[in-house]
């Protein structure tokens, strides 16, 4: 794509999504969303191969429909509460069905079947967009109506979600596919803890799109779409093989490694509420995730394939890969620990 | 003028979204389109929007569904499906009608629906009243209102466009 179109795609989608986070009136919330939506088609399909194509066609065909939903519930709002702005959105309809509508965008389960299959249709860093850009708009629209979200009706699409994203990634060896998944089990952690406190999920978005664009961005350095390439890591970049072992403990939630915060920020919360079952529940299925994190650690740092000897060599050239921002990012993802009490300042 | 004209007109308007719909031929789904748009000309104007009503005739039909016509015409498939010869076609076009007829009756019936809201029959949609806006009607007031408060809106909408001419030629560019 040549840079003067890169550039202005590029700024509308940044464009819609703040327009998302800025405005009080629907009708301008609702058209940040389809700026955000146009802008990032051409992205998805920087490369024109049919497999780009239909990724693109079937997010474009699921995120329309969820804004065709968020329309009619932004009307009914206007029909029962007569005014546009976010304060009073009480009809049990219109709140229903923005919460569904916002589902739909973030791909919760029961609308999660798009998420994997976008993902590996599409280039590693149109994913990295797609999986950490594109949910702070629905997040944040998700945030401002927290108080009348019904959580009879969030709190089984949340858990609903962390079961498909553990059980949906145990037989995949597709990166991408993996991150697709971890990306669904995330979005039910922070679609849990929405209707009680919706300063952790905004936490848990922050160290989630941290931790995501590391991963991200470490899989595009060495260049690796399947386990099994990443498995050779090792003879690319030994320094990169440590820190997807580091950084794959903190997206499970490992304790002394930062991933771990939210996920104690939020059972903490429900357990504030009285929620026992559910934070049971979801920290026991957070280990189906960490159980297909451990097998890339496992084929990345902690065995050695068996290969022949000319893959043996790719260390000894120099890298011209450019790593914007790594080692910063894999320090905040996996070292932010021991500044949790910080988040005193929340309250 | 009856006062039951807007809900003859929403009913032909609903049943022509059915006929596209139910997946035809993109040129015979044109067909619906056009009826549509002027059908929803019609019910604007019938409130009293005639500058918006004539828009939609003007730029909608007159400018985007020609654009839309010709392109359809040429990436036309050598045996187009129309509502008639594909039995699918033709059960979702029926289905879609009946559904309509259905709910067309429950409305004149009882005069009164209540699905999401209270539609109270066609009775609802005739004006009364004519609001305080005095002798300015409300609707070239809302136009005016769009290019002097609405600037912001208008910016928005303008560099959307734009983006979506941007985007069709990126993704059709196909190297």
């Amino acid at each position: 794509m040549k840079p003067p179109i890169l550039i202005t795609i590029m700024f509308t989608m940044v464009a819609g999504t703040t327009i998302v986070l800025t405005s009080s009136h629907w009708l301008t919330i609702w058209i940040g969303f389809e700026m955000n939506l146009l802008a990032i088609i051409p992205i998805l399909m920087k490369k024109h191969n049919p497999r780009a194509t239909e990724a693109a066609t079937k997010y474009f065909l699921m995120q329309a429909t969820a804004s065709m939903l968020l329309m009619m519930g932004i009307i009914i709002n206007l029909l029962h509460s007569g005014q546009w702005t976010m304060s009073k959105n009480t009809n049990p309809m219109a709140s229903t069905m923005m919460t569904i509508a916002l589902a739909m965008k973030l791909g919760l389960a029961p609308f999660h079947f798009w998420v994997p299959e976008v993902t590996q249709g599409i280039p590693m860093s149109s994913g990295l967009i797609l999986l950490t850009w594109q949910k702070i708009a629905p997040l944040s629209i998700l945030y401002q109506i927290s108080p009348t979200i019904n959580p009879n009706l969030l709190m089984p699409m949340a858990i609903a979600s962390v079961l498909v994203g553990g059980w949906g990634g145990l037989n995949q060896t597709q990166l991408r596919k993996i991150l697709a998944y971890s990306s669904i089990a995330h979005m039910g952690w922070m679609a849990a803890i929405t209707p009680y406190n919706p300063t952790m999920m905004i936490l848990n978005l922050m160290i989630y799109i941290i931790m995501t664009l590391t991963t991200f961005m470490l899989f595009m350095h060495s260049s690796s779409t399947t386990t099994s390439s990443l498995s050779q890591t090792w003879n690319k970049t030994p320094l990169t093989t440590a820190l997807i072992l580091a950084l794959m403990m903190s997206l499970g939630g490992l304790p002394p490694l930062s991933g771990f915060t939210p996920k104690w920020m939020i059972i903490q919360e429900l357990t504030k509420n009285e929620m026992i079952t559910t934070p049971t529940l979801l920290a026991t299925t957070a280990l189906l995730n960490l159980y297909f994190y451990m097998r890339l650690t496992y084929a990345t740092a902690l065995t050695m394939f068996p290969s022949t000897n000319n893959m043996k060599m790719k260390w000894q050239f120099n890298t011209t890969k450019k790593m914007i921002l790594l080692p910063p990012l894999t320090v905040l993802s996996t070292l932010l620990l021991p500044l949790t009490p910080l988040m005193s300042i929340l309250d | 003028m009856t006062t039951h004209i807007v809900f003859v007109l929403s009913t032909i308007f609903v049943v022509s979204f059915v006929s596209f719909s139910s997946k035809p031929s993109p040129i015979y789904g044109g067909f619906g389109l056009i009826v549509a748009g002027g059908i929803g000309c019609g019910i604007v104007s019938s409130f009293g929007g005639s500058f918006l009503g004539l828009m939609v005739f003007l730029i909608y039909l007159g400018g985007m569904l020609v654009v839309f016509g010709y392109t359809a015409a040429m990436a036309t498939e050598p045996y187009p499906e129309a509502w008639v010869s594909s039995k699918a076609v033709l059960a979702m076009f029926i289905t879609g009608v009946l559904a309509e007829l259905l709910v067309a009756c429950y409305v004149l019936e009882g005069n009164e629906v209540e699905v999401v809201f209270k539609f109270n029959g066609a009775g609802d949609w005739v004006i009364y009243d004519t609001g305080d806006s005095g002798f300015f009607s409300e609707e070239a007031m809302g136009v005016a209102a769009l290019y002097s408060y609405g600037t912001w809106l208008v910016i928005v909408t303008g560099w959307s466009l734009f983006t979506g001419v941007l985007v069709i030629m990126e993704i059709t560019r196909g190297n």
